[in-house]
C-alpha cells in the first residue's frame, strides 16, 4: 500500500510536471535582464530564454538562425526596444513566422514602453557616431526603470495567460517592494559619493549616473560607436589632470587597454562595470546588477 | 479671480516638472522625501496609459515611411592584360525600399544603377522586387517576386555585403558576376524536428530573371525554373557555428534542353561571444556541379567550386584569401583558376574599404594579375543581413 501511494505521488508529480511544461508561456528576450524579470514576474509560469548574454555588447548580437527556432516557438518576446537592436532582432523577427511576437503582436513586449528617456536627439546626423534616434537606450540600468519594465511584462503575461493574473500581479507588487527597499540602500551607498565626476568608455551610463548621482565628464569614445582615438585619449588624459578625475568606468565587451592607458597617466583606476545581468559570476540577478556596480563603484571612490 | 487663476495655472506647470528635477537635489538632503518623490513619479507613470506617454515624452523619427538606403560601390582597379589597364568607375548604386506592408507581410525593393563598362552608363534595374509573409502557419514563410535564389551561399547576397571584392569565380562562370536572379515564387519551412537544431527547406519555381545568366534562360516554353536548398545550422558552442547546406537547381538552357546543378555550402563561423566586434573568423567552401543538355543525346558536365577563410585581425581590420576552380557550364575543357588576397578596412558599419589582389590562370587565354580597390558607402536604415 506504501509502495503505491509512494507510486502514485511521483507519478502525480511527472504529470503535474508535464501538465506545467505545456501550460507555460514561451517567452524569448533579447537581454538577460528581461529574463531575470520576466521569470520573477512569471514564476513557474513561464519559459524564459535570452538571446543576448550578460557579457556580450548587446548593439552587435549575430542573428543566429538558432534563435529563430526560438522565437518561432514563441509566446512572448521581449525586447528593450527603441534602436538598440536594431541590426539584429529586425532579421531574426521576419524570419520567425510568428505573428504573435511581431511588433504590434499580443506577444510583442516593448520593455521601454513608458519610461522616461534621456539624450533624445532633437536632430539625428550620422557624423555624431552611433545615435540612438528615440533617446539613449540603456534605460534598465536605472532600477527604477525595472518597476516600468516589469509593469509591462506584467501587463503582456496578465493578458496571454489571465488565469494567473494574480500571481502574476502579485509577484509584480513583491518585485517593486524589493526595489523600493534595495534602492533606499543603494542610494545610501552612493550618497557620499553625489556629484563625483567620472569618465566613461561607451554612452551607455546615463541613466545609472542620474539615478546615483555621478557626474559622467566625457568618454573615452570621440563618438558613440567609434573607437578611442590618441587625440581623445590624449583629450581625456588632460580632463582627468585639469580636474583630478581618478575613476574610467568601461564594460565587459571593451577591451582595457585604452582604458588602462588612460587610467596610468592619471594614476587613476579603471572599474569594470557590469552592464547585464550574467556579466559576471556575481550578476545573477536584477538585483545583483546594481548590488555589484554600487559596490564596485563605492569601493574604488573611497 | 481670472488673475488668480492664471497664476496658479502658472504655477501648477511650473511645478509638474519639479519632482524629476528635485529628485537629483535631494539626494543630499533627505533620502526618504527621495524615495517618496520617487515613488510617486512611479505611480504616476504605470497608471498612466501608453497615450500619455506619447503626450509626454515624443520619440523622434517614429513615422510610416518604409527604411530606405542607398549603397555606393565605388571601384579602382588594375588589370595587367589588355589595353586599357586602369580603370576607376562607380560600378553601383543600390537603392533599397524595404517595410512592413501590414501585419502579415513585409515588401523590399532594390533598384540598381550599374556601370555598363561598354558603354560607361549607368543603367537602372530592378534586382528584387518581393512579398514576404510574416505570419503564414506550419513555419512557413512565402516570397514572391523577383528575387535571388537560394543556391547556396553567396548566390543569395547583394555585391556589396561580400567581403571580397568580386564575388568567387564559381558563381561568376556557373550564373553571373552579381550571380543569379529569379522572378516566381519562394516557399521556406522551418523543418521540425527532435533536436530543435535549426533546418530550413526552401522551394522555389518561377522563371531565371531577365539578366544574362550563364546557365539558365527564360526560355521560349513552359519549362520553368525549379531551385531547392536544405540549410542545416549548428551552434557548436557560443562562440562558434557550422552550416551545411544542399542546393539543386534545374530550368531551361540557352539551347533548348534542359540544365541541372548540384550544390554544396559549408560555413565555420568563429566569434568570440564577449569581444564579438574585436575578432572573428570565417571559413566558408561551395562546390558545384554542373549538367547541361546541349543536343538531344549529349550532356556537358562541369565543376567548380571555392573556399574562403577571412579573419579579423582587430576591430576595423580584416585578412582574407580565397581560392577558385571553375569550369564552364555547357563548355567542355575550360576553366580558370583564381587565388585572391584580401585586405579589408571597415572604419565604421558604413564605409568598408577592400583590397584584393587576384591571381588569374586561364587554359583558353593568358594568366593575368588584377589589383582592385572597392569603396563601399552607405547612407539611411539598411537592415540586418541574414547570418
Amino acid at each position: 500500500m506504501k509502495n503505491f501511494i509512494k507510486q502514485l505521488f511521483v507519478g502525480l508529480t511527472i504529470l503535474f510536471s508535464i501538465q506545467q511544461c505545456f501550460s507555460q508561456l514561451k517567452v524569448v528576450t533579447t537581454l538577460p535582464d528581461l529574463k531575470n524579470i520576466t521569470e520573477v514576474i512569471g514564476g513557474a509560469q513561464v519559459d524564459v530564454f535570452a538571446i543576448a548574454t550578460g557579457y556580450q555588447n548587446p548593439h552587435f548580437v549575430d542573428p543566429k538562425p538558432s534563435y529563430i527556432i526560438k522565437l518561432s516557438k514563441a509566446d512572448v518576446f521581449v525586447t528593450v526596444g527603441l534602436d538598440l537592436e536594431t541590426g539584429w532582432v529586425p532579421a531574426l523577427i521576419n524570419s520567425a513566422r510568428n505573428a504573435k511576437i511581431q511588433k504590434g503582436g499580443e506577444g510583442y513586449v516593448d520593455a521601454s514602453t513608458n519610461v522616461s528617456l534621456q539624450q533624445v536627439p532633437s536632430s539625428v546626423n550620422r557624423s555624431e557616431g552611433d545615435i540612438h534616434i528615440y533617446g539613449n537606450p540603456h534605460y534598465w540600468l536605472d532600477p527604477l526603470n525595472g518597476k516600468i519594465i516589469a509593469q509591462n511584462i506584467c501587463n503582456t503575461l496578465s493578458k496571454l495567460d489571465a488565469e494567473h493574473r494574480t500571481v502574476f500581479e502579485t509577484n509584480l507588487k513583491n518585485f517593486n517592494a524589493k526595489i523600493d527597499a534595495k534602492i533606499q540602500e543603494w542610494m545610501q551607498k552612493m550618497q557620499p559619493f553625489k556629484g563625483t565626476k567620472i569618465i566613461a568608455y561607451h554612452n551607455e551610463w546615463v541613466y545609472f549616473e542620474t539615478r546615483f548621482g555621478l557626474q559622467i565628464m566625457d568618454f573615452l569614445e570621440p563618438k558613440p560607436g567609434i573607437p578611442p582615438s590618441p587625440n581623445q585619449l590624449a583629450k581625456v588624459i588632460g580632463e582627468m589632470k585639469r580636474d583630478n578625475l581618478k575613476i574610467i568606468i568601461s564594460s565587459p565587451y571593451f577591451t582595457t587597454e585604452s582604458a588602462e592607458l588612460v587610467a596610468r597617466n592619471v594614476n587613476g583606476k579603471v572599474v569594470t562595470f557590469a552592464t547585464s545581468v550574467g556579466a559576471n559570476d556575481n550578476v545573477k540577478s536584477y538585483f545583483d546588477l546594481f548590488d555589484y556596480n554600487v559596490n564596485l563603484i563605492v569601493n574604488a571612490l573611497k | 479671480m481670472l488673475l488668480y487663476k492664471f497664476v496658479l495655472r502658472v504655477l501648477c506647470c511650473l511645478a509638474l516638472p519639479f519632482p524629476l528635477f528635485a529628485q537629483q537635489d535631494s539626494l543630499a538632503t533627505s533620502d526618504s522625501l527621495l524615495i517618496k518623490q520617487l515613488e510617486q513619479e512611479m505611480l504616476k507613470q504605470t497608471e498612466t496609459t501608453q497615450t500619455l506617454s506619447s503626450q509626454t515624452q515624443s520619440r523622434s523619427g517614429i513615422s510610416t515611411n518604409p527604411d530606405m538606403s542607398v549603397i555606393g560601390d565605388f571601384r579602382t582597379a588594375y588589370t595587367g592584360i589588355g589595353k586599357r589597364k586602369i580603370e576607376t568607375y562607380l560600378n553601383e548604386v543600390e537603392f533599397q525600399i524595404v517595410s512592413v506592408v501590414d501585419p502579415y507581410a513585409r515588401a523590399e525593393f532594390l533598384f540598381s544603377f550599374g556601370k555598363d563598362l561598354t558603354t560607361g552608363d549607368h543603367e537602372i534595374e530592378l534586382e528584387v522586387g518581393t512579398l514576404t509573409s510574416l505570419s503564414l502557419p506550419y513555419q512557413l514563410q512565402v516570397t514572391l517576386g523577383k528575387f535571388k535564389p537560394v543556391f547556396g551561399k553567396v548566390n543569395t547576397l547583394h555585391p556589396h555585403y561580400f567581403d571580397f571584392v568580386e564575388f568567387p569565380q564559381t558563381i561568376n562562370n556557373f550564373f553571373d558576376a552579381e550571380g543569379m536572379f529569379m522572378e516566381g515564387i519562394s516557399a521556406s519551412w522551418l523543418v521540425s524536428n527532435p533536436f530543435d537544431f535549426y533546418q530550413e527547406l526552401v522551394l522555389e519555381i518561377g522563371r531565371a530573371g531577365s539578366q544574362p545568366n550563364a546557365s539558365f534562360v527564360q526560355g521560349g516554353n513552359d519549362n520553368l525554373l525549379y531551385s531547392s536548398h536544405l540549410k542545416n545550422f549548428f551552434d557548436l558552442s557560443d562562440n562558434s557555428t557550422f552550416e551545411f547546406g544542399i542546393s539543386g537547381m534545374t530550368g531551361p538552357n540557352a539551347f533548348g534542353f534542359i540544365s541541372a546543378i548540384g550544390g554544396i555550402d559549408v560555413t565555420y563561423k568563429w566569434k568570440p561571444i564577449q569581444f564579438n566586434t574585436y575578432h572573428s573568423f570565417i571559413w566558408q567552401t561551395e562546390a558545384m556541379i554542373s549538367n547541361v543538355r546541349d543536343t538531344i543525346n549529349s550532356n556537358i558536365q562541369s565543376y567548380g567550386f571555392y573556399s574562403l577563410m577571412e579573419y579579423q585581425i582587430e576591430k576595423r581590420l580584416f585578412l582574407g584569401s580565397k581560392f577558385d576552380y571553375a569550369e564552364f557550364p555547357g563548355i567542355n575543357n575550360q576553366y580558370d583558376k583564381v587565388t585572391s588576397l584580401l585586405l579589408r578596412l571597415q572604419p565604421t558599419e558604413f564605409q568598408i574599404l577592400a583590397l584584393e589582389l587576384r591571381n588569374i590562370q586561364r587554359n583558353y587565354a593568358s594568366d593575368y594579375n588584377q589589383i582592385l580597390l572597392r569603396f563601399i558607402f552607405g547612407i539611411g536604415t539598411h537592415g540586418a543581413h541574414t547570418y
